[in-house]
């Protein structure tokens, strides 16, 4: 482990136990996380980047999902080996997690205040009255007006954006080194959305905690991460730094997605008509079979042979970009 | 009659009351919707645009006639139907359909895909029988689905194939008008521009007039050939697509553009406008211009004059005092 990176996940893969057979949500899945970086992953429905996320937490469903291979270290620490009381000292404290719905991740019978402080005493031991100071000091950094009053407030007082505002206060209450933010503006309207984008960036300069966004809005990502996984049927398919991913993007899932989203910035209508939107035909494969082979060949226009047959390992095209496709020259060669 | 609108809403009001205290009284009410006006053409999508609570949801319930209007009315291909009971109501039906955002809750799970489509042939009399099987399969076959699937029930499609049935429904019976809240909104990216693709060239083939009800910019910017953008029950900017676009003249509009994230990160665009604080409730709306508690440009009047929509360029339509008909503008900044 370089001293540089405060996460390694390393082939992680998790599967799910159903009645339909055994769903491999994450399969074989591996990505650094510098300190003090914004790490995006995106990728649509069912493409494993929330499950790798709760992975490496070890926060999936006991009864019906394993962890059946890889490793996730921390800060030079393997997760796998702590023991669950170990794991909940990380939790909350170390590495941090804010989610979509905040009025579903928080206690609605407990004031903001309270459950800022909770987690200041479970981690740091301080008194109560301490905690509680520290409480209303992270509602200012979050800027909720009028701290005083608010940490007084129940969730269901707030309105959605200071929801999450008040999330992102609990979540940032220890001084965590990781904070893992799924979906956080995908509930919110968009003018709330850009306030918490810009209370994230803000407060990670300011605090240096590193941050992997996970999203399916490649708007956030451009927005806000500085290095990007993309993620298809639970495995990774390309890594670049964001610039070179939106000025060179080389899989053909990672193109698929970009042309397929209309764009705000640009005009829609050639000679007075509206353009069709490129589609990707199909879609994502059941992940309670074996895929052999590259997951998106069904769909993809290059896919041969042995596309279908052999899963392509992950290649190196440029400085920190890597793709796994079999055919990236002659789709490099299409664009 | 071919140059009615075919859909038109004049001074729009839906309330919904607010119920408290002991007995029950109304003690005031929601202003869901607050004086909306617009008019849609054969053949064109009119894109209503704002933020959860707006009123674009209502006003396209309420347009359906799925709730009661407070005051205003709608016309329907120039037919007044404001006030018509559900009976009278039912030959206009057929002229105004809907899909909905969430394929999952709007179509029976009870009913194999092939009656979902059929039924509403046999309700409005169109066709029984195998005619209706024929037309139900080449419903099927227009959008995208395989004949075979009609024997199939809802849970067995996919996202995508569920939006396409729902659509093939709202075709069924040769509508006029389709009223499309949220359509793609819970679709994934790769199946949303399937379904786009499919709403544009329906759209072209029967020249089918479109209110499309979204919160997505991008979405709109794509498939509208004008945009209504509401906030608070208002209209507050009405205008050509690409004028609004390239001169966003409301204060809200401009700061709906500025927050939409886009996917380029050379464009990043660190101190932009960002509004702050929230939506103020539809219980009680502010005084005067009722974007005024966020607005960057805000000026006394705008606390007590509730600037009007007017036309300050041909088409396009702001309500904003900043922003006078005939006269020059107010600068912005």
């Amino acid at each position: 482990m370089t001293a540089m990176n405060i996460l390694e996940v390393r082939d992680l893969a998790t599967h799910f136990f159903t009645l339909d057979g055994v769903v491999r949500a994450v399969d074989g899945v591996s990505f650094d996380l510098a300190r003090g970086e914004t790490l995006g992953i995106v990728g649509e429905s069912g493409c494993g980047k929330s499950v790798t996320a709760l992975s490496i937490l070890r926060l999936i469903p006991p009864e019906t999902s394993r962890i059946v291979g890889g490793s996730v270290r921390f800060d030079g620490r393997d997760l796998a080996a702590l023991s669950e009381a170990e794991m909940r000292a990380i939790r909350g404290h170390r590495i941090a997690m804010i989610f979509q719905e905040p009025m579903t991740s928080l206690n609605p019978v407990l004031t903001i205040g309270t459950q800022i402080a909770e987690n200041v005493v479970r981690h740091t031991g301080v008194p109560w009255r301490a905690a509680l100071d520290r409480a209303r000091e992270m509602l200012d950094l979050v800027k909720i007006a009028d701290a005083r009053r608010r940490i007084e407030e129940y969730p269901h007082q707030l309105s959605g954006g200071m929801r999450q505002r008040a999330m992102i206060a609990i979540a940032l209450s220890c001084n965590p080194q990781v904070l893992i933010a799924d979906e956080p503006t995908t509930a919110l309207d968009v003018t709330i959305q850009a306030q918490i984008l810009d209370l994230m960036l803000e407060l990670k300069e300011k605090l240096g905690t590193a941050i992997i966004m996970i999203t399916h809005d490649l708007g956030v990502i451009a927005e806000t991460a500085e290095r990007v996984v993309v993620m298809y049927a639970g495995r990774k398919v390309e890594e670049a730094p964001v610039e070179a991913l939106f000025a060179q993007p080389t899989h053909p899932y990672t193109r698929g997605l970009m042309h397929a989203v209309p764009r705000l910035d640009a005009d829609a209508e050639i000679a007075g008509r509206r353009p069709r939107l490129q589609e990707i035909p199909g879609i994502v494969p059941a992940l309670n079979r074996p895929i052999a082979g590259c997951a998106f060949a069904p769909r993809c226009g290059f896919a041969t042979e042995r596309c279908r047959a052999e899963a392509p390992p992950l290649v190196s095209t440029s400085a920190g970009h890597a793709v796994a496709c079999w055919e990236t020259a002659r789709v490099l060669e299409a664009a | 009659m071919s140059d009615q609108p075919s859909l038109e809403v004049r001074d729009l009001v839906k309330h919904f009351p607010i119920h408290g205290g002991l007995l029950q009284r109304q003690t005031g009410a929601v202003q869901a919707v607050d004086g909306v006006s617009f008019a849609i053409r054969r053949g064109e999508t009119l894109g209503l645009v704002g933020e959860s609570g707006c009123g674009k949801s209502t006003v396209g319930k309420t347009v359906l006639k799925l709730l009661e209007p407070t005051s205003g009315q709608i016309l329907i291909g120039g037919a007044d139907v404001t006030h018509l009971s559900p009976r009278a109501m039912w030959p206009h039906r057929r002229r105004i359909q809907t899909v909905f955002q969430d394929p999952y809750s709007s179509l029976n799970p009870r009913l194999t895909a092939g009656t979902i489509v059929g039924e509403p042939l046999e309700n409005f009399d169109i066709a029984r029988g195998a005619e209706k099987e024929e037309r139900a399969a080449a419903l099927f076959q227009r959008v995208g689905l395989r004949r075979e699937a009609m024997t199939r029930f809802t849970h067995e499609f996919s996202g995508g194939q569920r939006q396409r049935l729902g659509i093939a429904k709202a075709l069924s019976v040769n509508p006029d008008v389709i009223v499309a809240d949220e359509p793609v909104s819970a679709l994934d990216v790769s199946v949303q521009a399937q379904v786009l693709n499919l709403l544009i060239d329906l759209q072209d083939e029967y020249r089918l007039a479109y209110l499309f009800i979204s919160h997505d910019l991008a979405v709109m910017r794509h498939i509208s050939h004008r945009i209504a953008v509401m906030y608070l029950g208002r209209i507050v900017e009405l205008a050509d697509k690409r004028a609004l676009f390239s001169t966003p003249l409301h204060p809200y509009t401009e700061a709906l553009l500025a927050a939409a994230p886009i996917p380029d990160p050379v464009r990043k665009r660190r101190g932009r406008v960002i509004l702050k604080g929230d939506v103020p409730s539809p219980a009680r709306p502010p005084s005067g211009c009722r974007f005024h508690t966020r607005c960057p440009y805000a000026l006394p009047a705008c606390r007590q004059d509730d600037p009007p929509l007017i036309e300050v360029a041909p088409g396009h339509h702001v309500a904003c005092l900043r922003r006078p008909a005939g006269g020059d503008p107010v600068p912005l900044s």
